[in-house]
């Protein structure tokens, strides 16, 4: 019985080892030093407790978009609007706390909540185009994410810009306003501690609750949905609207906790981290944890060899897609979610 | 013909990785140009053991010997190189192309780089003409009836250079006149020298079919017997053990109020073969209302409406006495109605969930489930391991997921789940197709106790002895009419409902 829960467990290391020594042996072999920058790779984040930090930091906002991710592929909904919530939830949080006069205490909450608002349209509009008109929330939402990239960068460029700062920056964003740094030495701010929560509450959503339930049974069978007479529209909506949210704010954390302006010059990529993450997780909410993390100490091995060797840091997403192919190859053929989707085939109740 | 037997089975034995044993150490032989049925339970192995010849799986141990020499299955491919082939429950038709098309699909006569349509047509014909199976070499798939698209398949299999043919439960979708016919059609292969391997529940079929019958109970084999030297009664306790389990059989029993009346129902939406045309139905508490008829003749239509799936044209049909038309499933299931669904993969199950999760869904509001927003996740398992036990469903435990279990199990977890609610109007659709012996013995058995608690049921069956043996009245669907009700007794017999349900008579 332990030996087949962990089997799977076991598969995944496997293939994360050799999708990391696949791409890393072949690049190293080519530079000067190699053993040195595999050396750095694997073991340099661990060298320093500033790079360590880094990991749980880059981990953070991780965490949150693997959630958004996984509420939404288990209820079936391939919605990638993440990216664009997560980017538009940061740019929103940014005006707020730039044009809005409040007191300071009130700053980071007020500003989240709105930066949730505004930034999770990019996975609501989507979702009710789907609810509404059958399109496909994978294809509209993918579009949507660069039509919210250009108005956002429209808006930083003629409210929030500050002329006194030489790039395309908004406004320094009042002291205030940011999440307080809670490890001395790191960046680690307190959204982490939330990036934490949010991933049990997630686990504790899907398991332990009727909504979560419901949205795993329309994900896993939308005829067996039907058949129980559950209500697959609103229960696919609103795990599109939960994931947009979790987007919006984790862009709004990332802001709060990490930046001084608002400097992002095009999609951050966060959003897609956090589908690479939720396919590793499997979507299950606990395991987006060591997910993220993994994966964000493979970016800061990828950083550290990209300033001490001569290698560029695209490593890490050499390894990132291989990973993807292989957790993903493994995933096909147990998810018939994927399966169906792939076959072009998308069995909903008859309305 | 060669003494040596066309296929020898050696100690075959099967362990899947997760440790389960399918077979264990099976030996028998098939001699060439018999038919030779194999029966048991789901689970049994009979599955597997095809598979393996078929090459869709490797055996863990033993030998496959044809002719005499040990041989290596590795494929599909290779077991067609062998001669094998095999239809199986689902086709593999292609609806949008011919039946030429279908049958020469892979090995089309070419003429430079084009199909040569005349050369396949005639080979076709050819083919038919050889087997006397007649098929119209140039009409679409999609039209055929399911027995003329049985018999593509059939065709399919045997153009190329078969000697042994695997049935994998051919019967299942046919109407008992359709069955005689395609018998017929096999016994006729085996005069021109083909080896049939049958797989079947139905010992009534085994009987009229098979030379020669193997029995296969826990992945062991129970019985291996020409057929002339064993009864019906020794085949069943071979494959089903030495618990007894009794036919189910109908019981005279008081009947209540009228629970559902279907008045004038109309459908015209789905596709032609669900069409309703007017039917009406009344069902009272504690009664079993069979719906016999061919597939697609308006059973599907007919449980759409029921189940609030679809909204009909035209008629109207009451709950208790209360207009359910335009209800949602929601609403009906609320106001007392379960349904054991047809397509229990698609519809009435998700595989990949627990076994707790497929038990409790639907239920998961109520207060015994849920407190506020939160699932009372000890409370579900708590009752999954109770309709467990009191299913004897076999499984490796609660929180296994469905796809762990073999059909009847499932089809187990359904019923427990649907008769839980504790419904005042049950839709049972096929029960018990594709199932056990054993297991379909035990829902049956459930469903009379359901009738007997007051339930109205709704039985439809493609298995004339289950409505048979189950209904107090047995209404007769035919292109989506009902063209007889008729009351269930001694005097109502297959071959009275033949002509009902092929439209010959009409007694509406």
């Amino acid at each position: 019985m332990i030996r087949r829960t962990l089997a799977p467990f076991a598969l995944t290391v496997l293939v994360l080892i050799v999708a990391v020594a696949a791409v890393l042996i072949p690049v190293a072999l080519a530079t000067p030093d190699p053993i040195g920058m595999i050396d750095t790779f694997l073991f340099g984040p661990f060298r320093t407790f500033r790079h360590t930090g880094n990991i749980v930091e880059m981990a953070t906002p991780a965490m949150l978009c693997g959630l958004a991710v996984a509420l939404m592929f288990r209820a079936g909904m391939f919605n990638l609007g993440v990216e664009g919530a997560f980017f538009l939830g940061a740019l929103a949080t940014a005006a707020i706390v730039i044009l809005v006069p409040l007191p300071g205490w009130a700053m980071a909450p007020v500003a989240l909540a709105g930066g949730m608002i505004v930034g999770s349209s990019a996975c609501v509009v989507p979702g009710v185009l789907r609810n509404r008109f059958e399109v496909s929330e994978l294809v509209s939402s993918l579009m949507l994410n660069f039509a919210v990239m250009f108005i956002g960068l429209y808006v930083v460029n003629s409210v929030l810009r500050d002329p006194s700062a030489g790039a395309m920056v908004s406004y320094r964003i009042p002291a205030d306003a940011r999440l307080p740094r809670i490890v001395e030495g790191t960046r680690i701010h307190l959204g982490t501690i939330f990036a934490f929560l949010a991933c049990i509450a997630g686990s504790i959503y899907l398991f332990r609750t009727k909504a979560g339930y419901e949205s795993r049974i329309v994900g896993a069978n939308p005829g067996f949905a039907a058949h129980l007479g559950l209500p697959i529209r609103s229960v696919m909506l609103r795990a599109q609207v939960l994931g947009g949210t979790i987007a919006a704010l984790a862009g709004g954390i990332e802001l709060l906790g990490l930046y001084q302006r608002f400097s992002w010059q095009g999609l951050p990529g966060n959003g897609w981290t956090g589908v690479v993450v939720a396919i590793l997780a499997r979507d299950r909410p606990l395991l987006l944890i060591p997910s993220a993390l993994f994966l964000s100490y493979l970016q800061v091995g990828g950083d550290l060899v990209a300033r001490n060797h001569d290698v560029p840091n695209e490593v890490v997403g050499l390894i990132q897609a291989l990973i993807l192919i292989l957790v993903t190859a493994s995933a096909i053929t147990r998810s018939p979610r994927l399966l169906a989707l792939l076959s072009g085939k998308r069995k909903e109740g008859h309305a | 013909m060669a003494a040596e037997p066309i296929i020898r089975f050696e100690a075959i034995s099967k362990r899947y990785p997760n440790g389960t044993e399918a077979l264990k150490g099976v030996s028998f032989s098939i001699e060439a140009g018999t038919i030779h049925a194999i029966c048991g339970e789901n689970g049994a192995g009979k599955s597997t053991l095809m598979k393996i010849l078929f090459g869709l799986e490797r055996a863990t141990g033993g030998t496959i010997r044809i002719d005499g020499q040990p041989v290596d299955i590795s494929s599909p491919r290779a077991a067609a190189s062998f001669g094998i082939s095999m239809v199986h429950q689902h086709f593999s038709l292609l609806p949008s192309l011919t039946v030429a098309e279908n049958i020469l699909l892979g090995q089309e006569p070419r003429r430079g780089l084009l199909v040569d349509r005349k050369a396949a047509r005639e080979r076709v014909a050819a083919l038919a003409a050889r087997y006397n199976l007649e098929a119209d070499p140039d009409a679409r798939v999609a039209g055929l009836s399911v027995a003329a698209q049985q018999k593509v398949e059939i065709l399919k299999a045997l153009s190329r250079d078969v000697r042994v043919l695997i049935l994998d439960e051919p019967t299942a979708v046919l109407t008992p006149p359709e069955t005689d016919e395609l018998f017929r059609r096999l016994h006729g292969l085996r005069r021109a020298g083909i080896t049939i391997l049958f797989i079947s529940h139905k010992l009534g079929e085994v009987r009229a079919l098979a030379d020669r019958v193997t029995t296969l109970r826990a992945g062991l084999l129970s019985g291996d017997a020409a057929m002339g030297d064993i009864s019906d009664a020794e085949i069943a306790t071979l494959v089903m053990g030495t618990t007894k389990t009794v036919p189910p059989l109908r019981e005279p029993h008081g009947f209540g109020a009228e629970r559902l009346r279907v008045d004038n129902v109309v459908l015209r939406s789905l596709a032609g073969a669900d069409r309703l045309d007017g039917v009406s139905l009344s069902i009272r508490a504690g009664e079993i209302l069979g719906i016999a008829g061919v597939d697609g003749s308006g059973q599907r239509g007919l449980v759409s409406v029921l189940t609030g799936e679809v909204l009909p044209h035209d008629g109207d049909f009451h709950l208790d006495g209360r207009s359910a038309r335009g209800c949602s499933t929601a609403a009906l299931r609320k106001g007392g109605m379960a349904h054991l669904p047809a397509d229990r993969f698609h519809q009435g199950s998700a595989r990949t969930l627990s076994v707790v999760d497929n038990a409790i869904a639907g239920a998961h509001r109520s207060s015994r489930f849920s407190r506020g927003a939160f699932l009372r996740v000890r409370e579900m398992e708590t009752e999954a391991r109770r309709l467990i036990s009191d299913f004897s469903i076999r499984c490796p435990g609660p929180r296994a997921p469905l796809s762990a279990l073999s059909g009847g199990n499932a089809q187990k977890v359904i019923a427990a789940r649907e008769f839980a609610t504790a419904p005042t109007f049950l839709i049972a659709d096929q029960p018990t197709r594709g199932i056990d012996i054993a297991a379909a013995a035990f829902l049956q058995g459930r469903i009379l106790d359901m009738a007997r608690q007051g339930t109205a049921v709704l039985l439809i069956s493609a298995d004339l002895d289950e409505l048979l043996a189950l209904s107090d009245r047995v209404a007769v669907l035919y292109a989506g009419r009902i063209t007889a009700v008729l009351d269930n007794g001694p005097h109502l017999t297959p071959e009275r409902l033949g002509p009902f349900m092929l439209g010959l008579e009409d007694a509406a």
